[in-house]
């Protein structure tokens, strides 16, 4: 891993990458050749149809799915070649991510959950860290709750308290949205919003033009490619281009 | 780590009961015979007992401790596997969650040590409930070894302080070995599987199996091929120790092979088997992780049993078939002259018993052991047993019963004198059934040493003599029994014996390998709440899930018993070359109704806990579980 000491404008950079899923006939070009970068302190919305591979572009651009070609850049940082250490080391310290099914640890609490990246990474986390990150997402009051107890909006922003409690260069967030009743995603979207607005780098992936209308910029994929973009548009516009992707 | 360890096991108590059990009730079993083993090996004789009781005492209790010896070794074997494969099998399930933790930042390192530490502290508990069990079985163990009298009356374990490190030990380090290499596997999963909904489609054989039961098979295959070349001791030790590497190696290939006989059982027609068909190509892991501790449990107990009784009809046969008489007397001390004058005997060979200290080799080879020695008739012998010996002065011949060396040199000192050092002229050939280690010739012992001795005598008729006369004349000198009616009775001591020593050594370690079946199903079981769900939301009644359930059970359930009637008959070969080697006839006596009812144990065990748990696991409405995330 090489860090050097200019900080990159991009946050996250894409160069010709590739990911291909099985063999022969049966492959699938989940990711095909796709050159993009994610700007820092901005939020970027990806979208496209079903099978159109923004999952997997997600998952490449956070290095946890390797690339089959190109190179992919976390500021200055080659992803590309990093070993399992390094990557370990880089989602403790430089990345956050927020999932579609919270993904919290059952068996702890919720200052627990968010303690424990930090724990992880061999500091003792200050009770005030964790609690006045938890208060950044409006659950001071449920540190002591269990994943089971909470609401589904609940453990999202308990997710969202985890990802960001070790101030990551970049969020990474896969259909955050996807399993909230609209009351719960207006909540975490707000939330979203006020982290982009203070400087926080964003990539989400969504089906959702409500969700990516919050976003600063819009990424359409189609085939493993990038067919579009739009910037500081409404959803109205945003479902419109969709659509006509989908055709 | 050790926190995250705790909050773990307190979550997943479910999962991990059964982890706790089988190193609690691995640590009482090992700890029990291991205290026997000590006490037994440590016995002095009580005081008051003549020379020769005091050797005899001294003969039984060697018996006793190799007795105790395979106990404790097949209770430390038991123990590992079942605890290893237990932890593996818990571990297994928990790949979501690890991932999860890997996800957030976790290192391979820290999640081999969360493991770790989990291990040592159901490690530990694990002790700590099993100290005390442990006391508990080595009462049930003394007991039964009291009752077949392989122990004198009032023999009871003893306590020893140190039993509490070893305890402590043995539950740590059986814990934590047996999850090791799960967990060098769990390090290696991938963040991005916590993303998946369903598990993983894991590499069924890793390395680490294909290794595995390789090698097990190939030290199987030796025993096997080596069993026949190594006389009636050696053959049928190394015949009845098949069973176990032979069920390691299957254990290994299971991934393979479980689910494969499984999909060959007769499933019937309807949904539920479709399903259940489904789950077992899908589950392939889970299936042998199920079948795994059957697959020991029936290769051990039908495997060894089977070799038992072989072994045993074998030597009844070769007995029966070598001895030549028609009339047998047992009676004490020197009679052969008596019986020699019973008119219409026309030929007894009086056979007189001692034991006997015998020392053979010398300086760092030396070795002292208590045998029995026979005072024989050399001419009669010949005769009765259909093998030449000869025997003058102070010549004496190895025995049937082996440990002797066939020429040499070896000392011998009986209950009430010191022989001395005594030449070995000649030997006969070992039987299966054992008997006398050496053959003192007559005149040898001082005559007033054999008062006392157990004198049988094998008689032949004089032709034309009334039986029935000759037998009363007989009545006066000892019990005379016919040959046949005496063989039979041998026969019967000799099966009963065996099967006493079966239930010893196999009676307790085959409860725990069936609580290891039993945690299989459970653990199985205890992760398929939202498998379950989702087939009822797709239309399933709840009966039909379960019934899915079941079928999978039975299925596995008959797969386990086809791969551990395979590996005890890889045990059954050794058995046939060795009693074909030794005696010339190829002996095979399997207990039917044995087999019969571990399979029938096997499957009712394994059916009823699998309905017992898809019923528990399906008693919420689906919704609630699908709706239900973490």
């Amino acid at each position: 891993m090489t860090t050097t000491m200019t900080r990159a404008a991009a946050a996250v950079t894409l160069h010709g990458v590739s990911r291909v899923f099985g063999r022969g006939p049966a492959a699938v070009r989940a990711v095909d050749d796709v050159t993009l970068e994610f700007p820092r302190g901005g939020w970027t919305a990806v979208m496209g149809p079903s099978g159109s591979g923004k999952s997997t572009l997600l998952h490449c651009a956070a290095g946890l799915e390797r690339v089959d070609t190109g190179r992919v850049m976390l500021g200055d940082t080659d992803l590309t070649g990093a070993g399992d250490a390094d990557l370990t080391a880089l989602r403790r310290t430089r990345i956050g991510f927020v999932f579609q099914s919270f993904n919290l640890i059952g068996a702890l609490t919720a200052e627990q959950n968010v303690a424990l990246p930090l724990r992880l990474a061999g500091s003792r986390p200050s009770r005030s860290i964790v609690r006045s990150t938890l208060d950044a997402v409006g659950l001071a009051d449920r540190a002591r709750h269990k994943p089971r107890e909470l609401s589904g909006g609940q453990q999202q922003r308990v997710a969202i308290a985890r990802a960001m409690v070790t101030r990551p260069e970049v969020l990474f967030a896969d259909e955050p949205t996807g399993a909230l009743d609209s009351t719960a995603a207006r909540t975490v979207l707000g939330l979203m919003r006020a982290m982009a607005d203070a400087g926080q780098s964003i990539v989400m992936v969504t089906h959702d033009p409500g969700a990516a209308a919050h976003a600063d910029a819009v990424v359409f994929l189609r085939d493993g490619r990038v067919v579009d973009r739009l910037a500081g548009a409404g959803a109205r516009e945003v479902a419109d281009r969709l659509a006509a992707w989908e055709r | 780590m050790l926190g995250m360890s705790r909050a773990g096991l307190a979550e997943r108590w479910t999962l991990f009961v059964g982890a706790l059990l089988s190193v609690t009730l691995g640590v009482a079993l090992v700890q029990s015979s291991l205290l026997l083993l000590i006490t037994a090996a440590t016995l002095d004789p009580p005081a008051g007992l003549s020379a020769a009781a005091r050797l005899q005492f001294a003969d039984g209790t060697s018996a006793a401790v190799a007795m105790l010896g395979v106990v404790l070794g097949g209770a430390v074997f038991l123990a590992g596997f079942i605890i290893s494969s237990t932890f593996a099998f818990t571990v297994d399930q928990r790949r979501r969650d690890l991932a999860l933790l890997r996800l957030v930042g976790g290192s391979r390192g820290q999640v081999r040590r969360l493991l770790l530490g989990e291990a040592l502290l159901l490690g530990l508990a694990g002790a700590g409930l099993g100290v005390p069990a442990g006391l508990g079985v080595m009462a049930v163990q003394a007991w039964l070894m009291r009752r077949f009298e392989f122990v004198p009356e009032g023999f009871a374990g003893q306590w020893r302080m140190w039993i509490l490190g070893v305890s402590v030990g043995t539950g740590v380090v059986l814990a934590v070995a047996g999850v090791l290499v799960a967990a060098r596997r769990a390090a290696r999963v991938r963040p991005l599987e916590a993303l998946r909904e369903s598990g993983p489609a894991a590499r069924v054989m890793t390395a680490g199996r294909w290794i595995a039961g390789l090698l097990f098979f190939g030290g199987a295959l030796a025993l096997v091929i080596v069993a026949p070349h190594g006389g009636p001791a050696g053959g049928q030790a190394m015949a009845m120790n098949v069973a176990m590497p032979a069920a390691v190696a299957v254990v290994a290939f299971a991934p393979l092979l479980v689910p494969l006989l499984a999909r060959l059982m007769p499933f019937g027609g309807g949904v539920p088997s479709s399903l259940a068909r489904a789950s077992l190509r899908d589950a392939r892991r889970r299936s042998a992780s199920v079948a795994a501790p059957l697959i020991v449990l029936v290769a051990l107990v039908v495997g060894n049993t089977g070799a038992g009784a072989s072994f045993t009809a074998s030597g009844i046969d070769e007995l029966a078939r070598s001895t030549h008489a028609d009339l047998v007397i047992e009676a004490t001390g020197p009679v052969g002259p008596a019986i020699a004058k019973v008119p219409g005997v026309a030929r007894a060979s009086t056979e007189l018993s001692l034991p006997a200290e015998l020392t053979t080799g010398s300086g760092d080879e030396r070795e002292t052991e208590t045998v029995t020695a026979l005072v024989i008739d050399p001419t009669a012998y010949a005769a009765v047993h259909g093998t030449a010996v000869s025997l003058q002065g102070r010549a004496v011949a190895a025995g049937p019963g082996g440990e002797v060396p066939k020429r040499g040199e070896v000392r011998v000192r009986l209950p009430e004198s010191d022989l001395g050092s005594l030449p070995v002229v000649a030997s006969v050939p070992e039987t299966m059934t054992g008997g006398a280690s050496l053959l003192l010739p007559p005149g040898l012992v001082p005559a007033g040493q054999l008062d006392d001795a157990a004198a049988r005598s094998f008689v032949s008729l004089a032709p034309g003599a009334d039986p029935a006369a000759v037998r009363d004349g007989l009545s006066r000198i000892g019990k005379v029994s016919s040959l046949d009616e005496w063989l039979r009775a041998d026969a019967a001591d000799r099966s009963s014996t065996n099967d006493r020593i079966m239930l010893i050594v196999l009676g307790l370690g085959g409860l725990y390998a069936l609580l290891g079946v039993v945690n299989a199903v459970v653990i199985g079981a205890a992760t398929r709440r939202r498998e379950f769900a989702e087939a009822r939301v797709t239309g399933l009644t709840r009966g039909q899930v379960v019934r899915a359930a079941l079928l999978e059970a039975y299925a596995v359930t008959g797969a386990a018993l086809l791969l551990g009637g395979l590996a005890a008959a890889a045990a059954f070969i050794a058995v046939l070359s060795t009693t074909s080697a030794v005696t010339g006839a190829a002996t095979l006596d399997l207990p039917w109704p044995l087999i019969g009812a571990v399979a029938a144990v096997g499957l009712t065990v394994t059916g009823l806990t699998s309905l017992i748990t898809s019923w528990s696991a399906t008693r919420r409405p689906p919704v609630t579980l699908l709706a239900v995330r973490e």
